[in-house]
């Protein structure tokens, strides 16, 4: 049985993009790219990947819509979601947002380390696995 | 005139045996104090404890190392009136442990009950071991002519290996008839950082034993703290559909309570619309609208954390 997981990166900036992609193939993971916010629905939606890496700001479609888009989908309802940003949570209409879609964690990109992420990660996994 | 010349013969008669019982008297006096001092040398030591100990003189015999010493008396001039002459040394330990190459204080009191004659009294101090080996040796002398007292510090060499010796101090002065010695003993023990080596493991384990309980219950007792501190409070009683706005108000405020301490609660409990619980932040009511009050919460975190705040949601329960 293949164990291996599926991990989307939504995110526009290519630097951080591939250094997610680069240790997320150090943990064994199998990972899909998406540049932009439109790209990220197509390929979550063809793909389900088993876990979304979002970035909010982002060209053509930003991440809360995306979020938005993927819930709507019955897949997509349950899909684990993890929002990697560095837009504070202090505007009433996000929070709202936030609240609605349910993403599993809401990560400030300064405030945390790539190896924290993943180490979250398979944090969600693990419990997942024991459920 | 006659009968003048025969007082003054009974005068005579008189004054001669006033003066022959002038030197009977002060004969038999001699004699008598000769007998009562003659081997009165008294030797005292002092304990740890500060009992004085009172030694009997010790026949010379029974004082193997004072043999050369007496011999040496000899060399000494003894004559009838340096007979009367008492001397008592009090010798004292004044410490009973002492570390290779360290002084060992000795207490000495030399006392002339010779009628203000100087008396010059050799002191000689020696330390042996248990096999009775003699690994230091020093003389000196002393004019005694009322009472001397004095410390001596006796070195202890460099290369004394540790073990239980006998400080022995012994005394000679002119006209001695029996010889005097005190004695008391100590111990040699090697010290680890200035401190004696049986004194540093016994305290030492003792030190160490209260630190690891220290250790173990400041850990204990913080674990405990935390675990309070850290496990997330039940709103399963909320209404579902603000529930997650009082699960995320708490989380947040459970997380910035472990970051910033107490100051966490004061601020969330300046929040209008939020009621908490001043003890433990917990959230008991929420009468403002829930997403203001989260962005206001998160926002005033970010002002005294000065950086963003992540958050955590908690996984769907099923009602």
């Amino acid at each position: 049985m293949n164990t291996q997981k599926t991990v989307l990166i939504v995110e526009d900036e290519k630097s951080l993009r591939e250094a997610i992609v680069d240790i997320l193939h150090l943990h064994n993971y199998r990972t899909l790219e998406a540049k932009n916010g439109k790209e990220g629905v197509e390929i979550a939606l063809r793909e389900h990947p088993d876990m979304i890496l979002l970035d909010l700001i982002m060209p053509e479609m930003d991440g809360m819509a995306v979020l938005k888009k993927i819930r709507e989908d019955t897949w997509g309802a349950h899909v684990f979601v993890i929002i990697l940003t560095n837009v504070s949570a202090t505007n009433e209409q996000l929070v709202n947002d936030m609240v609605t879609h349910k993403p599993l964690n809401y990560l400030i990109k300064s405030d945390w380390k790539l190896h924290d992420v993943v180490e979250k990660m398979e944090q969600i996994f693990k419990a997942q696995n024991t459920t | 005139m006659e009968l003048k010349r025969n007082h003054k013969q009974e005068l005579d008669v008189l004054y001669y045996c006033m003066k022959i019982f002038h030197t009977v008297a002060f004969i038999g006096c001699f004699i008598l104090l000769s007998g009562i001092f003659s081997g009165q040398l008294v030797v005292s030591a002092q304990t740890e404890s500060g009992q004085k100990n009172i030694f009997p003189a010790v026949p010379p015999e029974a004082l193997a190392p004072l043999g050369t010493l007496l011999a040496e008396s000899s060399l000494f001039d003894v004559n009838s009136e340096s007979a009367g002459v008492r001397a008592d040394t009090n010798n004292a330990g004044l410490i009973t442990r002492v570390a290779p190459g360290e002084l060992l204080p000795v207490s000495v009191k030399l006392s002339n009950f010779g009628g203000g004659t100087r008396v010059d009294v050799l002191l000689r101090y020696g330390i042996f071991s248990d096999e009775e080996k003699e690994i230091y040796v020093a003389t000196e002398t002393v004019a005694v002519e009322t009472t001397a007292s004095f410390v001596k510090n006796l070195q202890i060499p460099i290369d004394t290996a540790p073990g239980t010796y006998v400080a022995k101090t012994s005394i000679i002065y002119q006209g001695q008839l029996v010889p005097a010695a005190t004695q008391f003993s100590f111990e040699v023990e090697r010290k680890i950082f200035g401190i004696f080596q049986s004194d540093f493991w016994k305290y030492g384990i003792v030190i160490l034993v209260i630190v690891v309980v220290l250790w173990w219950l400041s850990r204990t007792i913080s674990r405990h703290r935390r675990t309070l501190r850290t496990t997330p409070f039940d709103y399963s009683n909320v209404p579902h559909a603000t529930r997650t706005f009082y699960e995320i108000i708490s989380d947040t405020i459970m997380q910035m309570r472990d970051r910033v301490g107490d100051s966490a609660l004061i601020i969330a409990s300046n929040i209008d619309g939020l009621k908490i619980e001043n003890e433990t932040g917990k959230v008991l009511s929420v009468t403002g609208r829930p997403g203001k009050i989260v962005a206001d919460l998160v926002s005033e975190y970010e002002k005294l954390l000065g950086k963003k705040v992540s958050f955590s949601f908690r996984k769907e329960k099923t009602d």
